[in-house]
């Protein structure tokens, strides 16, 4: 199959179902390993960013994926919840050494280096955001 | 699944993948290391920024008390969001 969709409960424990989901898509689609890490890495970090900042937010939260041709395209939407674009995140400062770092801030980091596009959109009417992801496959 | 270990010699093995469902099994072992050692990553075949940032506050924590963690057996791509996150600078990586 090309593309596979599943909403999932607002619970960090529901990433064993989200990594089942696409298990069942990189298989199919005889993904390399490698691609395959940053899939999961990548929709780890953005669906557990949405349950961590969007508390109150509604029950589920759908993931979907699909490829056209040799590009990857990702999509979290989450509703009920307020804007939070990734975008804004602030960077760590990834060549200090370990007295100036401090915890956190990586996730959304590792998203935006490892993807070729990362998009944010959010409709204010129904309180909706919707993140798409696009990863190019390596040859 | 994941699993952790810890070796009589000091060393903790970690197998399976550590997402942030799992961060919490792990954490109850890396809270009770009090000095350097290794960590063995020969069985453990994913990692997100929850497991990073138990590392981090691990060789946070020792780095302060003048110790710190040796990472081991690194799979290529857990090697890779090492290097990205800036983590080749602030522990000592061997295969």
């Amino acid at each position: 199959m090309t593309a596979v969709s599943g909403q999932f409960r607002r619970d960090i424990e529901a990433i064993d179902e989200i990594f089942a989901l696409l298990e069942t898509f990189t298989d199919g689609q005889k993904i390399d390993d490698k691609t395959a890490f940053c899939i999961n890495l990548v929709v780890e970090e953005l669906f557990t960013n949405m349950v961590r900042h969007n508390e109150g937010g509604g029950d589920r939260i759908t993931v979907s994926i699909e490829r056209q041709d040799d590009r990857l395209h990702l999509e979290l939407v989450d509703n009920d919840v307020e804007p939070f674009d990734p975008a804004t995140a602030e960077v760590p400062p990834v060549d200090a050494g370990i007295e100036e770092r401090r915890p956190g801030g990586l996730g959304i980091y590792l998203v935006r280096k490892m993807v070729d596009d990362l998009n944010y959109d959010y409709e204010a009417e129904n309180r909706r955001m919707r993140i798409t992801v696009t990863k190019t496959l390596e040859n | 699944m994941f699993e952790i270990t810890r070796e009589a010699n000091g060393t903790v093995s970690l197998h399976g993948r550590l997402d942030a469902s799992q961060v919490n099994n792990a954490r109850a072992v890396f809270d009770q290391i009090i000095e350097s050692c290794e960590i063995d990553f020969a069985e453990l075949s994913y990692i997100s920024s929850a497991g990073l940032g138990l590392l981090f506050g691990t060789q946070k924590r020792l780095v302060d008390g003048g110790g710190g963690l040796t990472l081991i057996n690194l799979s290529p791509h857990i090697r890779e969001i090492f290097q990205i996150a800036g983590f080749d600078n602030i522990f000592e990586i061997r295969d």
